[in-house]
């Protein structure tokens, strides 16, 4: 079992490695559940370098989703430190968190989690706008020529595939140029043809723009795309495989 | 037992999960149905039992014997000497105010030694010994035990201008008819104190038995003069219940709009329940349930929240109707009759109808939704989102059909009242309100994409979001924004009516009140009281230097076609004599006046005409004195005064059938020069006994308006209650949306959105949807008003309402909607904040 102590995921550990991107050091997560605690993560550490691409794999209620909550700094861990980009984020109040997450995180989820007022490219603008952008159509229209939808940009959701959406989802967790994205099981709700294309189009954006993912998911196809496969169990890391 | 398990568990502990909005839907019932509760109630004592405070010690008899400007006594001989073995009681009806309270009472005059030996009308109970020997005496009273006067003690009464001192002899049985008190006087003192010599008011006859009422009838009409009206006892409250009844038709027409804004607010509650419930609806249907068992369900949850309502509404309806007992007491008594409220019975049947009306509306409120939930397929019902672009897609036809309705609304207003109500009149108002409300989802989609982008650039990405989400959950905005518009368009409404109305009262007073003093006798004025003022006061008044004439006016009270109608007559000769010189036919009024003078002739008011169908150049034939006589009509006159209707001849033609001179009111002309405040403190001076009341115009004319505005608080206050169930429920609805889109807001807090951001997309979602409804509301509002004074309130009153924009108080009340709207969205909003993104986020 190797959960327990700290193991750096990079290319070639012979090499000086550079400042992990994300650093998880011994956390601990316990959620109380109808007054009992229920221990979601136990003493994980991990770090991981940028650019690279990680699946977190394991059965449900291993413990992915938590793993991803407070990598993407949505909630803060019981013990232990989360450190992204170099900043603590227990030592940030709301506000900053807040902040963190414009400017650094991208989500991207297995229902897509887009919004049905909005168009494609509207969607995809949305975290410019909530940051205060001005004009955030030119990058939005790039960011969806990369996943391949321009001409589809300003259909409404409804009006899309669930491939389709998804790769909305993925241009809109990228839009602000994010050093992670995070995926919550991006291809759980696609048939398999569509789910391999999603992977590749993940795959290739992380090689292509050195953005770091980490992706929650049960598809063990996905070891064919991803640098590091970290398998999950009871709410520790059990193995990690370097693909 | 597995169909309430179900019940319970699939309908009953939602509402529970949701308490603030459940409980916000019932609060919305129940003051909804208490409004409802507390106008049956408050109609009910104030005019439902409404019966004259004058049928006071009536006793049993059948037939009654009336006549304008009183039955002369030699009636009564009359009668007697007929073979029939009648039983006779003449009456003198008239009214005092006790001087130390100020409280206006009947004043009855009957024979106490005739009556005190009619062991079935046994009327007086002497207080004592001493009592009996001065039962006759001319200062001699009997009250009622609540007035708490001891034997011998002193009461002073101001009857007609004159104050007497009487001495209390005994006591008035208490009668469960009546509430309040009564004076009782021999019916000699009684003429004699209320300068009636040589006549009586009403004669009450008790007839043998056989043959008949219409048989006895038609023996004595024969035996009595032409101008004498002979008609079954109680007829003159038969005929105030009669005049009564459109009164109370209205205001309970008034009072179930409160009730139509919380059904909105019910449909929308049930509405967003179908929405959020789709995919458990689908799992229910797709594991057995019949489309049956889902519509019964939701029908039920619905009886639910009125079942409760109700049960709210009964303590509070009962609280409310106190106030508005007084209010309506003040109404009748400035418009129709002198009344006195009974009390308030919440009898079973009140509980009844409160339960019937609030279970009655909120399932039919439910029944849409709920049908729509029972027909979704369960494989449509687990998809998430289509039924909004379903009904999206039928704005179009909804506003088509809208337009429809409108035209038909305006069809039907142009319709003629029935039986004398203005039936059509509120069909059209239900048809606008329908047209209404089929149009405002495509309002709401307009004006929503149009401002997107605008409101985007002005205030940021979250109105942007907010416009959109309205115009996405086009079926929830519209509800919203049809419930608080239709809210605000009545009260738009009754505001541009009432404003209007009041501004012509105003425009009219100018003209019709162009002398420089008023004169009253001082007690309650009242719509059908006409105390006197002495003639000698009057001559000593015209003698006062600085006065150049004065108008006497005289009315008496009259039926005319079984409804209670004024007589009066008025000096038409004075050289300044504009009175009254508003005409329909926009005729000078010197012209009209002129008409006037000359032989049977007589003008008559607006609402006279309305009540009874006649016009200019038609022939009245009225009941005077023992004559019948017929007057041609010259003119109609606006009116404002009264909703009774007037009925005016020159003061000359009237002294010829009626003699008596002296006057209910008198309208006292200045030479020019004269100093207003000094001539009416000398007026003051010549009035030595008289008890008058003296208004300078400007006094008359605020007085005026003070009675106008108390008579219509009423209409205010059933307005403010149907605004403030429409904003609660916007708070209600508003929590709805936050937890119908939490995943919505999760995902926003997750992309970056901040804590504050998310209240500002809340607070602008409930300012845009107070925008949307006022906008609609004041259009809406424009065209009831339009309905409401020249459709409604023409056909049940007959008054000529010149319309008139009240802006300042239109302005001030959208506003405050205005507000509230926005102040409701404060803690849905609060409660998004508090939202953990993670938790709703993975929801789905």
């Amino acid at each position: 079992m190797i959960s327990t102590s700290t193991r750096t995921i990079s290319p070639a550990e012979s090499r000086t490695p550079p400042p992990p991107l994300l650093s998880i050091e011994r956390v601990v997560k316990d959620y109380q559940t109808d007054g009992e605690v229920v221990r979601a993560l136990n003493d994980v550490s991990i770090q991981i370098e940028p650019g690279k691409f990680v699946s977190l794999v394991g059965r449900s209620g291993c413990g992915k989703s938590t793993l991803l909550n407070l990598a993407g700094a949505l909630d803060f861990p019981t013990n232990g430190h989360i450190l992204l980009d170099g900043v603590a984020t227990d030592s940030l109040d709301e506000k900053g968190l807040t902040q963190l997450r414009r400017e650094k995180v991208g989500f991207i989820f297995q229902s897509f989690q887009l919004l049905h007022t909005l168009s494609a490219v509207e969607n995809v603008e949305l975290p410019l706008l909530l940051a205060g952008h001005r004009d955030p159509r030119p990058r939005a229209m790039e960011r969806l020529t990369s996943v391949g939808l321009a001409e589809l940009a300003h259909r409404m959701p409804h009006q899309l595939s669930g491939g389709q959406m998804q790769r909305v989802a993925i241009a809109r967790a990228l839009v602000h140029r994010p050093l992670i994205v995070l995926a919550d099981e991006p291809t759980g709700n696609l048939d398999s043809s569509t789910g391999t294309s999603i992977l590749e189009l993940l795959r290739r954006l992380c090689t292509e723009q050195s953005t770091t993912i980490l992706m929650a998911t049960h598809s063990i196809e996905s070891a064919a795309f991803v640098d590091f496969m970290v398998q999950m169990r009871d709410g520790c890391i059990e193995q990690i495989v370097q693909s | 037992m597995p169909y309430s398990l179900l019940f319970y568990r699939l309908i009953v502990r939602p509402v529970f999960r949701e308490r603030a909005r459940s409980l916000l839907v019932i609060l919305a019932v129940a003051l909804g149905v208490s409004i409802v509760l507390a106008i049956d109630l408050a109609g009910n004592a104030a005019v439902g039992s409404f019966r004259s405070s004058m049928e006071s010690l009536t006793g049993d008899n059948d037939l009654e014997v009336t006549a304008a400007g009183g039955v002369p006594d030699k009636i009564v001989g009359q009668l007697a000497t007929l073979t029939y073995p009648l039983r006779i009681s003449p009456r003198i009806e008239d009214h005092a105010t006790i001087a130390a309270t100020g409280e206006t009472v009947p004043l009855i005059g009957i024979d106490i030694i005739a009556e005190a030996n009619n062991v079935s009308t046994q009327q007086i109970e002497p207080l004592n010994d001493e009592g009996l020997k001065h039962l006759t005496d001319p200062d001699a009273v009997f009250t009622t035990r609540a007035m708490g006067k001891s034997p011998g003690a002193k009461i002073s009464l101001l009857i007609n201008d004159q104050t007497h001192e009487y001495t209390v002899r005994g006591l008035v049985p208490g009668s469960s008819q009546f509430s309040g008190n009564i004076v009782v006087m021999d019916i000699d003192a009684a003429q004699q104190a209320t300068d009636k010599k040589g006549r009586v008011d009403r004669i009450l006859l008790k007839l043998p038995g056989q043959p008949g009422l219409d048989n006895w009838q038609q023996r004595l009409r024969s035996a009595l003069p032409p101008g004498l009206a002979l008609n079954p006892q109680g007829s003159q409250t038969a005929a105030n219940r009669r005049m009564l009844a459109a009164f109370r038709g209205n205001l309970t027409i008034l009072s179930y709009i409160a009730l139509l804004v919380g059904a909105f607010l019910i449909y929308n509650t049930i509405s967003v329940s179908v929405v959020r419930r789709r995919t458990d609806i689908g799992t229910v249907r797709a594991l057995g349930a019949s489309r049956n068992a889902v519509l019964i369900a939701f029908l039920a949850e619905a009886a639910v929240f009125g079942l409760l309502g109700a049960a709210i509404a009964i303590p509070l309806g009962r609280v409310l109707a106190i106030g508005a007992v007084r209010l309506l007491a003040t109404t009748v008594d400035a418009l129709y009759v002198s009344s006195r409220p009974g009390s308030l019975a919440l009898s079973t049947g009140s509980i009844l109808i409160a339960f019937v009306v609030g279970m009655g509306v909120a399932v039919v409120s439910a029944l849409s939704p709920a049908r729509e939930a029972s027909m979704v397929p369960p494989t449509q019902a687990m998809g998430r989102g289509q039924r909004e672009y379903a009904i999206r897609i039928d704005r179009k036809r909804d506003a088509l059909i809208g337009l429809s309705l409108a035209f038909a609304g305006g069809l039907a207003a142009l319709a003629p009242a029935i039986g004398g109500r203005p039936l059509f009149g509120y069909l059209s108002a239900i048809l606008l309100i329908a047209a209404s409300a089929l149009s405002i989802p495509a309002l709401v989609y307009w004006c929503t994409s149009v401002a997107s982008s605008v409101l985007q650039k002005i205030m940021g990405v979250e109105a942007m979001l907010a416009s959109r989400s309205l115009a996405a959950s086009l079926r929830r905005t519209s509800v919203l924004v049809g419930a608080l518009s239709t809210a605000i368009a009545m009260m738009t409404s009754v505001g541009i009516m009432v404003g209007s109305f009041r501004q012509t009262v105003i425009s009219w007073m100018e003209s019709e009140l162009p002398a420089d003093l008023y004169l009253r006798p001082a007690g309650d004025p009242s719509a059908d009281r006409h105390p006197t003022i002495s003639p000698a006061f009057t001559e000593r008044i015209a003698k006062v230097p600085g006065v150049e004439g004065i108008s006497r006016f005289r009315a008496y009270e009259i039926q005319y076609q079984g409804l209670p109608a004024t007589l009066a007559s008025a000096d038409t000769n004075l050289p300044r004599h504009r009175e009254p010189s508003s005409f329909l036919s926009g005729r000078p009024a010197a012209d009209v006046l002129q008409q006037l003078t000359a032989g049977d002739a007589a003008i008559v008011s607006e609402p006279f005409t309305n009540k009874h169908h006649v016009k200019a150049g038609d022939i009245v034939t009225l009941p005077l004195g023992e004559k019948l006589v017929s007057f041609r009509i010259v003119d109609v006159f606006f009116d404002y005064g009264n909703e009774r209707g007037f009925v005016i001849l020159d003061r000359s033609t009237m002294l010829r059938y009626l003699p008596d001179p002296a006057a209910s009111n008198l309208a006292v002309y200045l030479r020019p020069g004269a100093d207003l405040e000094f001539t009416r403190e000398l007026i003051k001076r010549a009035a030595v006994n008289s008890q008058v009341l003296i208004f300078s115009n400007r006094d008359l004319r605020r007085e005026a308006i003070r009675i106008f505005d108390q008579t219509f608080a009423i209409t205010y206050a059933l307005e403010a209650i149907a605004v403030i169930v429409a904003v609660m429920g916007i708070g209600g609805a508003l929590m709805s949306i936050v937890i119908d889109r939490r995943r919505e807001f999760g995902l926003l807090r997750i992309l970056g959105a901040t804590t504050a951001q998310i209240r500002k997309l809340i607070l602008i979602e409930a300012a845009l949807i107070g925008i949307l409804a006022n906008i609609a509301g004041l259009a809406l509002g424009f065209l009831l008003s339009l309905v409401l004074i020249f459709v409604i309130n023409k056909q049940s009153f007959g008054w000529t309402i010149q319309f008139h924009w009240p802006v300042s108080v239109l302005l001030f009340a959208l506003s405050v909607v205005y507000v509230a709207t926005v102040l409701a969205g404060i803690y849905p909003a609060r409660i998004a904040q508090r939202l953990n993104p993670i938790e709703v986020v993975h929801e789905d």
